[in-house]
């Protein structure tokens, strides 16, 4: 293949050196459009409203959400916790499913099918995560996800009040979801609005007090949490969308590149 | 395997050699039968230096046995990570890539500093975890090689509350030694992470890199 002739390491210096001529030029503007530097640049024209959403919840959760999450972990018992997260965890299945059937990916589709089945009628209704054990783990796909796969671009970087990290696809993608999940569908037919609220406050802290030490250790250590918490959203939501490993990113050879 | 599942192979045209499509759908073979199937992928595309994996396998075991001394006082413990970052990690390697555009428009003076704050930074974020060691063990799934001269190896770490994860380390020969250079943990590239964050820091503070390098004096200074 002639590229792959071409000395590798002639391209590689040339890259290096465009690259610092281009660092030098455009040493103020935040975006180096062209540059190799475009691949880490983070898509977020809507940084200012987005720190300030973002620091809203953090307040949300200092005050609130991380206090009850303590909490939670302290007066309900282990065994109680995991049966309630795999409970609310089994009645996403449906959307999952549809969202792989959606996607055509009919593996996927086939394998969440047979969690739900196992978990279902083996897990006693959902409480007990028999699938993991069995080789079943869960693979939750969300309908942002089957966006993307239809081609739909991730949008600019969006912090949402309460529900944190997300994108402009991903928003409108947890809007569907909302609206065609079938125990919110059951809910609303039965009147039973109530069970909606409670089972969205305990995933809520479910979730929140999963990632409890994790958390206080990022904000513990982050020079900049915001900027932190949206590459860490950004990487994970791509592998997400892929659902496989992202290609790692370029690490040049600094000893034989040109210096400045 | 058809061909237009090799962009590689599609750009060099019509005329291809057999052997070069046999490679690239090879090496296409390797990756989408996942990553650490170290039947395939020692059988056909570029096998991974098995001293990569020897390297973590004797790294991981040092750490796990020095940290489950529990006996150990903290400002030995803290010299144990130290001895076992430097010897495990590329160090100045991964600061100057994390630090990205801007370190070719910092002065030496402020790439010699930042390079400082930078180990103890990374001493300051992590050695806790170390020392608060308790039980976890990890194993090697695999390795493959990853650009050109690097070795991904794909280990899982095994904690004893919660499941798995999946940590990978991206390894690069260094004369005789070996040094990791970037770890990826379930997806999400650290390296990557972190050089995310301290653009963000510099463009917050005008482009300047003596703002970053403030925030890590203060940071550092904060755990020091």
């Amino acid at each position: 293949m002639k590229l792959a002739s071409l000395t590798r390491s002639t391209l590689r210096s040339a890259l290096v050196a465009a690259l610092a001529l281009t660092a030098t030029a455009c040493a103020n503007k935040p975006v180096d459009s062209g540059s190799k530097e475009a691949a880490y640049e983070v898509n977020d024209p809507l940084e200012v409203p987005n720190r300030f959403v973002f620091a809203a919840n953090e307040a949300a959760d200092l005050l609130v959400l991380r206090p009850a999450a303590e909490v939670y972990v302290a007066a309900v018992p282990d065994p109680i916790r995991d049966a309630i997260h795999n409970f609310i965890d089994n009645l996403m299945a449906p959307l999952y499913i549809a969202n792989n059937l959606l996607q055509g990916n009919f593996d996927g589709a086939q394998h969440a099918t047979g969690r739900f089945l196992t978990n279902t009628i083996l897990g006693a209704g959902g409480i007990a995560d028999v699938a993991t054990q069995a080789g079943i783990p869960n693979r939750p796909e969300d309908f942002g996800q089957t966006l993307a796969v239809w081609g739909v671009d991730s949008g600019p970087y969006l912090v949402l009040p309460l529900l944190g990290p997300s994108n402009l696809r991903d928003t409108v993608g947890y809007g569907v979801d909302t609206v065609a999940d079938p125990v919110r569908v059951w809910g609303y037919a039965t009147n039973n609005k109530g069970a909606l609220t409670a089972r969205a406050a305990t995933n809520a802290i479910d979730r929140r007090s999963r990632v409890l030490k994790e958390v206080d250790d990022l904000r513990r250590n982050s020079l900049d949490f915001y900027a932190t918490v949206r590459s860490l959203h950004q990487q994970q939501r791509q592998a997400e969308v892929t659902n496989k490993p992202v290609s790692g990113p370029d690490f040049p050879d600094f000893a034989s590149a040109p210096k400045q | 395997m058809t061909v237009d599942n090799d962009s590689q192979a599609a750009i060099s045209g019509p005329m291809m050699l057999t052997r070069r499509l046999f490679v690239a759908c090879a090496a296409l073979l390797a990756v989408s039968s996942g990553v650490g199937n170290p039947l395939v992928s020692s059988a056909f595309a570029q096998s991974a230096d098995p001293g990569a994996s020897v390297f973590m396998q004797k790294l991981g075991n040092d750490a796990i046995g020095t940290f489950s001394n529990k006996s150990t006082p903290k400002e030995q413990a803290l010299q144990h990570f130290r001895a076992l970052l430097h010897k495990g990690f590329d160090v100045p390697y991964i600061g100057r890539w994390v630090l990205g555009r801007y370190w070719n428009q910092a002065s030496e003076a402020q790439q010699a500093e930042y390079q400082k704050l930078f180990e103890q930074l990374i001493v300051g974020t992590y050695a806790e975890r170390f020392i608060e060691y308790s039980g976890e063990t990890f194993k090697i799934v695999g390795a493959l090689p990853e650009g050109e001269t690097d070795t991904m190896v794909t280990t899982q770490i095994i904690r004893p509350s919660g499941p798995p994860v999946n940590v990978n380390w991206r390894i690069r020969k260094k004369d005789a030694d070996y040094k990791i250079i970037d770890v990826v943990v379930e997806n999400v590239s650290m390296g990557v992470t972190q050089r995310q964050e301290f653009s963000s820091v510099v463009q917050q503070n005008g482009g300047k890199v003596d703002g970053l390098i403030q925030a890590l004096r203060q940071k550092v200074g904060k755990a020091g």
